[in-house]
């Protein structure tokens, strides 16, 4: 293992990458995005969960890329696929229950684990026009369970979403049963300052592990609803040298997605 | 039919297209989408279009930049590695485009509702959503409906279906009777083309018919569902075609920093598309070096990256 350099301060996406890569179990049917959701699917099958099979909104099925790709219609994605195919394909595995756990980003995250990736503003004349649900909203509709990765920040954790694009557990407790949704919903938010999961009863968003240095008040600063009280509160896993090895010189050697420029 | 078939050349493309029609194009990310067919409907002065999208993004983006595209039922646009779809999002921002949101499986399912001839398709996702609740152009009743099922085991939601009146798809290879292959990921081309009205196919080579029945497993749109095929090498260019060339990331740079600005985005839109002759004249432009530096490595499938090919 070559040295790491101690200059080099662990980063917040690393945190973030690291986190995400323990929602990961081993034999997992993940569905993964471009970003972090990918440097994290890769950093689990190359530690505690070799036997994840990762599934891409572009129809590429388990692959085995030689490089980081750039995005999930990247043709470096498709090294070793052991099916490709087209994007209904893709997207009917998670409407037939294949799909263990998703990823997703976010503009905007409400109590409830609801999300925002349509518009600012109001939705015919918006102020900001985002890209759209994309299979965000299928994943959080159909994957068995999904996890959001996001910075943390009083813009984008809200009181009430400019628009509601993908759910979490809507309006609370029994919402995604009446709405017909199959996926248990969101499990965890994975923030820069803290990681969160959600009360079992209220079914809102608490705080359940912080990182070090950080304190559950710089937590409330950052967002715009009340956390509630939180329970027992853990630390958040700090990466250890052999996670930042593989992340830095093997996963994503270039910093394409994580990197000392995007810290 | 005479011996060429459905073979037409690109400039006989524009008698398929006509102001008010929907259309629908091939395509994911920087891959395999229309850009050749795109730039020949932008040059025919057909406007006041309907695109009916999953994830076009070029196609989207430059409609709006030509300022042809009025409404857009579609689930994502965006430029992965770049960023949002600056043309189409400022005319959304505009009041311009109008837009209907989905999610990517909304979309697949109101396509497929048409190319399977049913009146709705049952789907789990959206429900419970803004998607379903807050209307664009389209009133929320004829998009979508949340329904029991017959069979007494739970709800879904009912997608109408989504018929595009054209749909413009780049493949790999094509022979004369419209039989149509495509390599890698193939987007969402099988669904849109069963669903569209008409289909013009646009393919790197033109291959003999036997050449297709020898690997009849590859073909992905049968010929009795094309309408039209034009031979346009490096028809996606600035996209990119699996197993042939990726994607130009400097071409597309260029487009992204022009997109910054309406003055800019015209003149590479007079420059690329309405000024330019005709396809050959596009690929002298665009030069042999940087095209021969896209060719994918046959065992990759992919090009290495800058360095690995000194």
């Amino acid at each position: 293992m070559r040295e790491l350099d101690p200059r080099r301060e662990i980063s917040p996406d690393e945190r973030m990458a690291v986190a995400a890569a323990r929602e990961i179990h081993d034999g997992d049917v993940a569905f993964i995005g471009t970003g972090l959701p990918m440097v994290a699917a890769y950093l689990a099958k190359a530690t505690h969960a070799p036997g994840v099979r990762l599934v891409f909104e572009s129809g590429i099925v388990d692959p085995e890329p030689r490089e980081l790709a750039m995005g999930v219609g990247d043709y470096k994605l498709a090294h070793g696929s052991t099916k490709i195919a087209g994007t209904a394909y893709a997207l009917s595995l998670l409407q037939g229950g294949r799909v263990d756990i998703g990823f997703l980003g976010t503009a905007e995250i409400d109590a409830f684990g609801n999300l925002n990736s349509t518009v600012i503003g109001a939705y015919r004349k918006p102020r900001v026009r985002l890209p759209g649900s994309g299979g965000a909203n299928d994943i959080a509709s159909m994957a068995k369970r999904f996890v959001t990765i996001c910075r943390m920040d009083r813009r984008r954790f809200v009181e009430k979403l400019q628009y509601l694009t993908t759910p979490g557990f809507l309006t609370g407790p029994g919402a995604r049963e009446a709405a017909g949704l199959p996926g248990a919903g969101p499990v965890r938010v994975i923030t820069d300052l803290a990681i969160l999961g959600f009360d079992p009863e209220t079914n809102r968003l608490r705080v359940e592990e912080l990182y070090p240095g950080i304190s559950l008040d710089a937590v409330r600063a950052q967002c715009g609803f009340d956390l509630g009280e939180a329970g027992s509160i853990g630390e958040a896993p700090v990466p250890t040298p052999g996670q930042l090895h593989l992340l830095r010189d093997v996963i994503d050697p270039e910093g394409i997605y994580i990197g000392p420029k995007r810290a | 039919m005479t011996s060429s078939g459905k073979l037409i050349p690109l400039e006989e493309v524009p008698r398929f297209f006509r102001d008010g029609m929907s259309l629908t194009a091939g395509g994911f990310a920087h891959s395999h989408q229309p850009m050749a067919l795109l730039r020949e409907l932008i040059r025919s002065g057909a406007k006041n279009l309907t695109l009916m999208g999953v994830a076009e993004c070029w196609v989207a983006e430059f409609l709006a930049a030509a300022g042809v595209l009025d409404r857009a039922y579609f689930s994502n646009f965006m430029f992965e590695g770049f960023g949002r779809c600056r043309q189409f999002s400022e005319g959304v921002e505009a009041g311009r485009i109008e837009v209907e949101d989905h999610s990517h499986f909304g979309m697949v399912c109101r396509l497929q509702a048409s190319a399977l001839g049913l009146p709705f398709m049952p789907m789990r996702a959206m429900a419970g959503t803004d998607i379903v609740a807050v209307p664009g152009f389209e009133p929320a009743e004829e998009k979508s409906s949340f329904i029991a099922s017959p069979f007494g085991n739970g709800h879904v939601t009912a997608v109408s279906p989504l018929k595009p009146d054209v749909a413009i798809i780049h493949a790999a290879r094509a022979d004369r009777l419209g039989n149509v292959q495509l390599f890698g990921t193939t987007s969402v081309v099988e669904e849109q083309a069963r669903a569209a009205g008409t289909v013009i196919v646009s393919a790197e080579e033109i291959v003999e018919t036997d050449v297709i029945r020898r690997q009849p497993e590859l073909t992905i749109i049968p010929g009795l569902m094309v309408d039209a095929v034009v031979h346009l090498p490096y028809g996606a260019h600035p996209t990119g075609v699996y197993g042939y060339y990726e994607h130009d990331a400097d071409h597309l740079g260029a487009y992204y920093a022009a997109s910054r600005s309406s003055g800019d985005v015209r003149d590479f839109l007079r420059c690329w598309v309405r000024d330019m002759p005709d396809h050959w004249a596009y690929l002298d432009a665009v030069g042999m070096a940087k095209l021969m530096s896209l060719r994918t490595d046959p065992a990759l499938g992919y090009a290495r990256r800058e360095g690995a090919h000194a």
